[in-house]
């Protein structure tokens, strides 16, 4: 049987026949070079001769074999063995956080009552300090106020001394200047005249003008 | 002149074996068992009496992410139980997953058929076995006849229910995962060559127009970071839905 | 004579493939308008509950992201379709 060979050469498409026996054995590969036997091993001229192979979709024994072989070992790995121990100290720190966290709470607890005793003894003392405080007040306003009494009277006792003192100087210096008028004014009189007016009526007279005087 | 050829899809997606019977996707299992692993053991070597640093705070937040946001939303305080199991399918998926954008790997895992459908064949069973467990026979009758429906309906209800309970679930959950994975890697694949055929092949006027796609393909990158995680969140909120489900009858 | 016969039977194929290529792009893209639609529709619907209840937010991001799960299944089953033809 001839073959046809159609080659690119310098010249174009060149086509010749050649007998199978010289093509095959002019080529490098032989059918064993093929993963896949040639449909036609007698017409073999290199790897593009080789067979298809199955169709891509069909599932290999060899590659399903290892596919399940190593799947089994390790979920097996992982059920037995890997997983187990991953969880156990996961757990582990899940838990020491859990009662970290409870420890925390009751601690917060703890805390928060202490502040409570805290605050009620806080409150106790202050209000017995206002009290305290009150109490020393209320004395010191008591003793300030006897005092200020006390103060206010001695005062209103010297003023009222003061003001006698001085009535009684203001009626002596009236008397005195009454007297001194008195006696200018008969004098006057006497020189005018020539006889001395009765001394009694004098001053009377004096004392009205006087008094008018200051109280106009 | 430039012409993009795109590989076949299994030269792609295939590697041949490292040593016989193991391939890349193999290779790539073991290392995703074996990193989890090794984050879970340090971190549960660590000191956990003290605030979580470093591996031990991404453990416990995997941990608290899977009971915070996959269990109690869907399955209630009752099904902490199944924490390991969700646990072990979310980091499982998602190391299988991350691959894929991880440079020189760049092959996540879950797109072949193979581990989607062994994870949720897994998934089918466990529910399966937690409704028989749970609500002994009943689990049937309450599943094929839901209650509250009309006699006369069952004749309808009935081959719904069944089919989109036991038969769809598997199905879909299988798809989901593995065609989200496939189409994110095709896409990547497809801007990477778009690239290299620009800037290598062609015109020299083609060269600088060689930056959009790679822009595109960062860009892309970046997204299936997004899917890695989404798709194996949602693989494993919808296992936690189907056991939930399965465990407590709805009312 | 023989040569021809192979080459038209080359071509015949390559025809075969681009239509087989042709229709799986087709077959996606139908299958892709409706999740489209209802994704959209679907996250649009979250936002305004999570806009509007804050407080529900968890949840309503979890449930969202439940039906974006079986809402996307069908645009997916059509990736796999477009794979399984056109590749």
């Amino acid at each position: 049987m001839l073959r046809a060979v159609v080659t690119n050469g310098p010249n174009g498409l060149e086509v010749f026949l050649a007998a199978d026996s010289e093509s095959s054995s002019e080529s490098e590969y032989t059918p064993e070079d093929c993963e896949f036997a040639p449909d036609n091993p007698e017409a073999f001229t290199g790897l593009g001769d080789c067979g298809a192979g199955p169709s891509p979709i069909l599932p290999e024994a060899k590659e399903l074999a290892w596919g399940a072989g190593t799947f089994i070992v390790f979920a097996l790995l992982m059920r037995f063995f890997l997983y187990p121990r991953l969880r156990r100290s996961m757990d582990a720190r899940y838990e020491a956080i859990r009662a970290g966290h409870t420890e925390a709470d009751a601690m917060r607890q703890a805390a928060r009552s202490e502040v409570a005793t805290y605050e009620s003894a806080l409150a106790e003392v202050k209000a017995e300090a206002s009290a305290r405080v009150d109490a020393a007040r209320a004395q010191l306003e008591q003793e300030r106020g006897a005092q200020l009494a006390e103060a206010n009277e001695r005062i209103s006792a010297r003023r009222d001394a003061a003001a006698a003192e001085a009535a009684a100087a203001h009626e002596a210096a009236r008397a005195e200047i009454g007297s001194a008028v008195a006696a200018v004014a008969s004098r006057t009189v006497e020189l005018a005249t020539g006889k001395a007016p009765d001394a009694a009526t004098m001053s009377r007279v004096v004392d009205e003008a006087m008094s008018a005087g200051v109280s106009r | 002149m430039f012409a993009l050829e795109f590989p076949p899809i299994n030269e792609i997606l295939r590697w041949t074996d490292v040593v016989p019977s193991v391939n890349k996707i193999a290779l790539i299992a073991i290392a995703a068992v074996v990193v989890a692993s090794v984050i879970f053991l340090i971190a549960g070597n660590a000191d956990g009496s003290t605030a979580p640093r470093g591996v031990r705070n991404l453990a416990e937040s995997i941990v608290e992410f899977i009971e915070g946001q996959i269990i109690m939303p869907t399955m209630g305080r009752d099904g902490l139980g199944w924490t390991p199991f969700l646990l072990s399918l979310f980091s499982f998926i998602y190391l299988c997953n991350v691959p894929g954008v991880i440079p020189i790997i760049q092959m996540p895992a879950t797109a072949r058929m193979a581990i989607p459908l062994f994870l949720s064949l897994l998934v089918w069973v466990i529910f399966i076995g937690v409704g028989f467990k749970h609500q002994g026979i009943g689990y049937l009758k309450n599943s094929l006849f839901p209650p509250g429906v009309p006699a006369a309906l069952y004749l309808l209800v009935t081959p719904i229910e069944f089919i989109s309970t036991f038969l769809v679930r598997p199905f879909s959950l299988t798809v989901r995962l593995f065609a989200n994975m496939l189409a994110g890697h095709i896409l990547l694949v497809t801007f990477a060559l778009l690239t290299e055929e620009l800037v290598q092949g062609g015109s020299i006027v083609l060269k600088p127009v060689g930056i959009l796609p790679f822009f595109m393909l960062v860009f892309l990158t970046a997204f299936e970071v997004l899917v890695a995680f989404l798709q194996a969140y949602i693989f494993t909120i919808l296992a936690a839905v189907y056991i939930g489900g399965a465990a407590h009858p709805e009312h | 004579m023989e040569a021809f016969s192979i080459l038209a039977q080359l071509t015949d194929e390559g025809a075969k493939a681009a239509e087989a290529a042709g229709s799986a792009g087709f077959a996606y893209g139908l299958a892709a308008i409706g999740p489209g639609i209802g994704i959209g529709y679907l996250v649009g619907k979250s936002v305004e509950a999570m806009a509007r209840q804050p407080e529900a937010a968890g949840m309503v991001r979890t449930t969202m992201f439940l039906g974006i799960a079986f809402t996307e299944a069908l645009a997916l089953i059509g990736f796999v379709v477009f794979i399984l033809i056109g590749l």
